[in-house]
């Protein structure tokens, strides 16, 4: 049977992303917001960024810059869509300590800096530095699975995901 | 089809938080839900493009439920908006 051989040797497409920063990966329970502890938003992971900027963890299309510029979305050319939120609460500081690097509607590949943020100045101001990023479109994937909480470096692979 | 017009009054308006709340209520109904303003509305269960219309404080959210629970959909959602927003 022609080609039967390749249907049946194929793999479940499996797709990584890549950590957005340089810090540590930690678990959500760890976010001081509840939103992300209960992974309202879709399956969470967390981060405390070492540096002040936010990489893009997979080739893609920025979907959303917030106008305060301290969050984005991202859709991956494989389909995930994808929350970068800088610190908690941090829409009250109404972009101070923000400086985004790409426009809404850009194609990105991935490690592309995204946003620039002043940590001194974000923590000096009274808010928490934690990043969270979660994945808004579960339902389009079999499986989502964050590794365990580690040091990372922009471009460490920290998610698969399977279609 | 059930409608909704709602005027936003948190100063910060509708942002990551409120956004992943709404929509997580929204799809526990079985009803469709099209929301946004007057003339640029979107799939109330698709987060992305809630977060997107990225309304603000004093601006008008319409929201149109279609479907066998729609009344009871457009009830709670109504709720949570005066309660939230």
């Amino acid at each position: 049977m022609f080609g039967l051989d390749k249907l049946f040797s194929q793999k479940t497409p499996s797709f990584n992303l890549v950590s957005p920063l340089d810090g540590e990966l930690i678990d959500k329970s760890a976010i001081p917001d509840p939103t992300f502890v209960e992974g309202i938003l879709g399956p969470t992971a967390g981060f405390n960024p070492a540096v002040g900027v936010i990489y893009a963890p997979c080739d893609g299309k920025i979907t959303q810059m917030f106008r305060t510029g301290h969050a984005l979305t991202i859709t991956s050319l494989f389909g995930a869509e994808i929350l970068i939120h800088v610190g908690i609460n941090t829409v009250d500081l109404k972009g101070k300590g923000f400086k985004p690097l790409v426009n809404e509607d850009a194609d990105v590949k991935q490690g592309d800096p995204l946003i620039e943020f002043d940590i001194p100045a974000i923590k000096e101001a009274g808010f928490s530095l934690e990043v969270p990023l979660v994945i808004c479109n579960p339902d389009d994937f079999k499986k989502i699975e964050f590794v365990a909480p580690t040091q990372v470096k922009a471009g460490d692979p920290i998610c698969t995901l399977e279609k | 089809m059930q409608e909704i017009i709602y005027k936003i009054t948190d100063p910060r308006g509708i942002h990551a938080r409120p956004a992943g709340q709404l929509v997580k209520l929204i799809k526990e109904y079985k009803s469709t839900c099209q929301l946004g303003s007057a003339t640029n509305l979107v799939d109330g269960k698709h987060l992305l493009s809630v977060m997107k219309l990225s309304l603000q404080q004093g601006d008008s959210l319409t929201l149109q439920f279609s479907g066998a629970d729609e009344k009871e959909a457009a009830d709670a959602v109504l709720k949570f908006l005066q309660e939230n927003l």
